[in-house]
């Protein structure tokens, strides 16, 4: 590490000023600790959703490449790094299944993305990822379970109650549940 | 204005966690362009996505695989394709939507076109509507669910009337027939599991024309 780096850590504040100094002066050394930090992360997270180790691998390094390409549009008021390079990677894999289901040509999937976000409603930075992921871990069994289907089974709602043999309104309720007390873990912040 | 009629948290997390077929993605993504309510519970969901991700396990990687990123940052970026913007009165629809409205609008009845966006083999397909104010269209009912956003102007189903960026999901439950009203033509993003199923005889004369 150069001794004039001033960021040398992995925690989220760190990881998104990395983002910050890649769009403001191409910070290559920026890049690399990002894509050290998240690279392996966005692979697992696809290997979750049934991806196998090369096309996961292919995934995550086109993520980190959009990372690189659109870090001017990353607000680190709006979003935590580790929030935008899952939208990032979510909708790489969205794309990439539709162009081999040979559907349509796909615009951009997420065009709320760039959308305009109403700032003071905005999800600010990472004290709310840390504020999640400490809420994550206190979530009951139960509705730990059908928030980690969600993200990591590629499922709708529908099929995880049809996995689970539990009626579409209990996986709701859980999950309702799970996202009311996550929503609470970052109410506590606001004023 | 913000929208009246909203998606219901679980499609909104189904959105999130990227569950959802193409052209229900397509309609919910429409709405979070004109609903900050919506828009922030998405980014809440997607901020539980981005943790639950960091708390994944890292995957080993190839030995080589950050000299093959850093070699691939200094390629030029491709350009990227130029958004096309729809009509400045509709609620803001991504590029598909609005290259089918200007190029595949079929007249269907007088007052009345409908432009396809996509069909899938299963029968899902997904289309706008435009109907002129005061207009009906035939009464029907569904086959699966269908989802449909307003872009433009307003209809009234029942006693419930819809404006810009309201949405709403119909299924084989409902019997119906929505009204535009107003002073202006009403256009509407619909994505549907399969086709409609006409309940008079004007539906099925003018069905099997337009594929809805």
């Amino acid at each position: 590490m150069s001794p004039s780096s001033k960021i040398t850590g992995v925690d989220g504040a760190s990881l998104s000023a990395c983002i910050v100094n890649i769009a403001e002066r191409g910070d290559r050394e920026a890049f690399a600790r990002l894509f050290s930090h998240f690279a392996p992360r966005v692979k697992s997270y696809l290997m979750r959703l049934g991806a196998v180790p090369e096309a996961a691998e292919e995934l995550a390094q086109e993520t980190l490449l959009t990372v690189w390409r659109r870090a001017a549009a990353f607000d680190p008021t709006r979003a935590a790094a580790s929030t935008w390079i899952f939208t990032i990677a979510r909708n790489l894999r969205i794309d990439l299944s539709r162009r081999e289901a040979r559907g349509v040509p796909a615009d951009d999937p997420s065009q709320h993305d760039s959308g305009p976000a109403a700032p003071d409603d905005a999800l600010s930075s990472v004290e709310d990822e840390d504020r999640i992921s400490r809420a994550l871990a206190t979530l009951p069994k139960e509705q730990a379970q059908v928030v980690a289907l969600a993200f990591f089974a590629d499922k709708p709602h529908s099929e995880i109650a049809r996995d689970l043999g539990l009626p579409l309104g209990t996986v709701k309720s859980r999950l309702r549940l799970a996202m009311s007390r996550l929503r609470g873990a970052l109410a506590e912040r606001r004023p | 204005m913000s929208p009246l009629h909203h998606p219901d948290d679980s499609l909104l997390v189904d959105y999130a966690t990227g569950a959802l077929d193409a052209g229900a993605r397509m309609v919910i993504g429409a709405h979070l362009g004109a609903c900050p309510g919506c828009s922030t519970t998405v980014a809440e969901a997607e901020a539980v996505g981005g943790a639950l991700m960091s708390t994944l396990p890292a995957a080993t990687m190839s030995p080589d695989a950050l000299a093959l990123a850093l070699a691939r940052i200094e390629r030029p970026a491709p350009a990227e394709p130029t958004p096309l913007d729809g009509p400045a009165d509709w609620i803001a629809v991504p590029t598909e939507v609005v290259r089918a409205a200007t190029r595949r609008r079929r007249w269907a009845a007088p007052g009345v076109w409908v432009a396809p966006i996509s069909q899938r083999p299963g029968g899902a397909r997904s289309y706008l509507l435009r109907v002129g104010a005061g207009m009906s269209v035939p009464r029907h009912t569904h086959r699966g669910a269908e989802m449909i956003l307003v872009l433009k102007g307003c209809y009234v189903d029942g006693d419930i009337r819809h404006g810009p960026g309201d949405f709403a999901v119909n299924d084989d439950s409902v019997d119906h027939q929505p009204r535009a009203i107003g002073e202006v033509e009403c256009v509407c993003l619909i994505s549907a599991d399969s086709a409609l199923v006409p309940r008079d005889w004007v539906g099925r004369l003018f069905q099997p024309f337009v594929g809805i």
